[in-house]
């Protein structure tokens, strides 16, 4: 089995519009061959969706659409037209997992809906990942990835306090929705491994957003407390952004987690010499109430600035680590990019780009399997790449082939 | 048996706090035996952290461990003890899956790591969650999840242009990212155990998933030479897009208008364009784009005196994507959509009486989640684990317990 992803042998149809197709993604980088089905002509949404590679607006240049579809074969497929679903149908049959991400009964409407798929298929697992779930009041409701944040109850805990909550950085809704998307994906396909049945698994991108909460909920129920956002200021006395000569750092060591550096944290300020270091021995700083007050806030602003005053956040990121201080720089992608660790770990892989004969380098695998290592296989398809190869395997004639291709179907 | 997906997998947890609790959740949740291994000597610190159930503090009445530990077993056994690491191997021996989230070597000192388990157990599935990753220079550094969201860029890019970096204001990735890449690489390792009879090590470096999640930004730097800066609510191709003010306080509505008919929609609800701004065409997309503040002072001005969730029926009425910006209150409390879905689930626990959890956001038709028990108490299933999964005698259970084996 060397060589071979931890789901070689396991086939997934993707018919990811806009928003799915991270999930598909770790299914392929794991080794399962995923069939992503576009429409023929414009492709799926995504491939509009800028950046560029060379900031070429082209769909064959789109960096989400390149970046979220690694690893998988892609094949047109008009699902408006009748000679298309039967295709469909065909692929579904020899299919594990059906991801998609279209309003809630839209491929009913189709007559490929899991119901009608089931039948088929009983083993077949589909996924539909969509803003608020297949049903329910909210099921036919707009919504982009801000507006889920925002019914999520996320964005309230996001920004500063005296401002207009503001999002979290990179559509982490809809991550959100893929990564529990393709959890769910991975328990049913285990399910069907053993029992041979399949199922439908329903995941509403709102109520994902709903786990990134922390603790909110529990404040709520537990003390009648309803958190909301603090950035600008510290979370406790000792947590929190501090700039610095380069830009800012951020430390954690305030705070019950935290309470076992403390006392690295105090050594550092002696040898900084910083005024009044000592006051940061005495009791109170372990008490969470006196951690939540302003006076402690200032305190700890006002001795801590005076270390980070006039370093850079790497010298600051070093010397709180070799003290064993929570400590890390508030990095930009290009120091991301630059991260001595990560290029030990190889996480940044290079995926040729075709159209435009360049390597792109990007995230690879996001977790090291030492028997089936995850991996790009290859570059995100081009707009029906491998529409011969997969529907010669259905047994379609070049002819048949030709002709669907001036019907439009494909 | 259960026909649950994950029935008859084993799990030997030995994680704590936030990133490694919740992945072992989403295992528990469905049908694994997940046993958590804790130590009153050096406990799981989420047992020490705020919300309390009415607010007085002790080891079983934190409602942050409790959310993350559904469905699981309690053991105690101080690892520290000589007695100890046989236990727990005894337990490994019995188990598919050993998950821990450790600085690298916590575990190897005491012969637990993955080498010391392979040995005795070739084909268990064993992850590893520090926070950088087994080796490599900056393997042994210490950091919680609003740490490693600033050293994956996240924090650097969430929040306003012209401030300090908001982030999420949470330990986001603990909460998500990492959980459910964690949960999903143990998963698709099971299939393939099942398929060979191979087990593996996953080693998952607590910034790895976070840095995936921000890809296309990443490639932008790599493939353009572009870093990406903070943009508050702003996107490329939607606007206006924002949060706006309502009545009452600390109350906003989320807008985001995607297309010319959406602000036609809107427009002709808010009455947005009065004459004095008439003059321009704001059905012109780029002109949106480039006036957007003036258009967001506009469009607060008219939304500040709606209530925001009557503003947010009306506006969904037109198609318009408007959602209000929910506070755990109104989560618990209002929201119509979780109420259907079920989401909170309230479990009664022997020291904090009913209380609430979330279940995990994935309906399976056919094998849905079961949140069996609620947050264990602390060493609460030591015996039984020992005498009934283990064949311990109850004779040398009392001498081991004697000795402080189990503290």
């Amino acid at each position: 089995m060397s060589g071979q992803g931890a789901l070689a042998g396991l086939k997934v149809i993707d018919l990811s519009q806009r928003f799915s197709h991270y999930c598909g993604k770790l299914f392929a980088d794991m080794g399962a061959d995923v069939i992503l089905v576009e429409k023929p002509g414009s492709g799926c949404a995504l491939r509009a969706e800028a950046p560029y590679i060379g900031d070429r607006a082209d769909p064959e240049f789109g960096i989400p659409f390149f970046y979220l579809n690694t690893s998988k074969r892609g094949v047109t497929l008009d699902l408006t037209h009748r000679d298309g679903r039967e295709l469909f149908r065909a692929l579904a049959c020899e299919a594990d997992l059906v991801i998609e991400d279209g309003v809630p009964g839209a491929l009913t409407a189709l007559g490929l809906g899991y119901d009608e798929l089931a039948t088929l298929r009983s083993s077949l697992v589909m996924t539909s990942l969509t803003p608020f779930g297949q049903s329910g009041p909210y099921a036919q409701y707009a919504a982009d990835d801000l507006t889920l944040l925002a019914m999520g109850g996320f964005l309230n805990m996001m920004g500063y306090p005296d401002a207009a909550p503001t999002q979290a950085f990179g559509n982490q809704a809809s991550a959100m929705g893929n990564m529990f998307a393709a959890v769910g994906s991975m328990l049913a396909v285990l399910g069907a491994q053993t029992s041979g049945e399949g199922q439908h698994v329903d995941i509403s991108i709102q109520e994902c957003v709903v786990m990134a909460l922390e603790n909110a909920a529990q404040f709520y129920d537990l003390e009648k407390r309803v958190r909301t956002r603090f950035a600008g200021s510290q979370r406790q006395a000792g947590t929190g952004i501090f700039e610095c000569a380069d830009g800012s750092v951020y430390i954690f060591a305030g705070g019950m987690a935290a309470i076992r550096f403390w006392g690295n944290l105090v050594q550092w300020m002696r040898d900084e010499q910083v005024p009044s270091y000592e006051t940061l021995d005495r009791p109170e700083w372990s008490d969470m109430a006196f951690l939540n007050s302003d006076r402690a806030k200032d305190a700890f602003s006002e001795m801590f600035s005076v270390v980070a005053k006039g370093k850079t956040k790497e010298a600051l990121y070093r010397e709180a680590q070799r003290r064993r201080v929570p400590l890390c720089p508030v990095s930009t992608l290009a120091d991301v990019a630059h991260n001595r660790q990560l290029a030990y770990r190889r996480f940044f892989t290079s995926v040729p780009h075709q159209p435009s004969g360049r390597d792109i380098l990007m995230p690879g695998a996001p977790f090291q399997m030492s028997g089936t290592p995850s991996r790009v296989a290859r570059p995100a398809p081009t707009l029906g790449e491998h529409n011969l190869d997969v529907y010669a395997a259905l047994c379609i004639s070049p002819e048949q082939l030709q002709s669907l291709r001036n019907a439009g179907v494909i | 048996m259960s026909n649950m997906p994950l029935a008859g997998i084993r799990v030997t947890d030995f994680t704590w706090i936030g990133a490694g609790s919740y992945t072992t959740k989403l295992l528990a949740d469905f049908g694994a035996d997940v046993i958590k291994i804790e130590s009153a000597t050096r406990m799981d610190s989420l047992r020490s952290t705020a919300p309390f159930k009415d607010g007085l503090a002790g080891v079983n009445r934190s409602g942050y461990f409790a959310d993350r530990n559904t469905s699981k077993r309690s053991v105690t056994l101080n690892l520290k003890h000589p007695e100890a690491p046989d236990i727990a191997r005894a337990l490994i021996a019995k188990s598919d899956v050993v998950a821990n989230n450790f600085t690298p070597g916590t575990l190897e000192k005491f012969g637990l790591g993955y080498r010391d388990v392979a040995r005795f157990k070739p084909d268990i599935v064993y992850i590893a969650m520090s926070m950088q990753g087994s080796s490599g220079p900056d393997s042994k550094y210490v950091g919680f999840g609003l740490t490693i969201a600033a050293l994956t860029g996240l924090q650097y890019l969430s929040g306003q242009p012209d401030r300090v970096p908001a982030g999420t204001g949470t330990n986001y990735p603990d909460h998500v990212p990492n959980p459910c890449h964690g949960a999903f690489a143990v998963l698709a390792a099971i299939y393939h155990r099942r398929k060979t009879g191979e087990g593996q090590l996953i080693d998952l470096a607590q910034t790895e998933p976070t840095i995936a999640l921000l890809g296309p930004a990443v490639v932008d730097y790599t493939a353009n030479g572009r870093v990406a800066e903070r943009c508050g609510n702003d996107h490329g191709s939607a606007a206006p897009r924002g949060a706006y003010p309502c009545s009452g306080t600390n109350r906003w509505i989320a807008i985001s208008i995607h297309t010319d008919e959406q602000w036609r929609a809107l427009d002709q609800l808010l009455q947005i364009t009065e004459v004095q701004t008439a003059s321009r065409n704001w059905l012109d997309r780029t002109l949106r784009l480039e006036h957007r503040r003036e258009l967001d002072a506009l469009i607060g001005a008219r939304t500040r005196t709606w209530d925001a969730r009557e503003l947010m029926r009306t506006l969904q009425a037109k198609g318009i994507p408007a959602g209000v910006v929910q506070n755990a209150k109104d989560l618990i409390e209002d929201d119509a959509q979780l109420a259907h879905r079920r989401h909170w689930i309230a479990l009664e626990h022997t020291e904090m009486g009913r209380t609430l959890y979330n279940a995990p956001p994935i309906r399976l038709s056919r094998t849905p989640a079961e949140l069996s028990r609620p947050a264990p108490l602390l060493g609460e299933h030591t015996e039984e684990v020992c005498l009934d999964l283990l064949g311990m005698t109850r004779a040398r259970f009392d001498v081991l317990k004697a000795g402080g084996v189990f503290e």
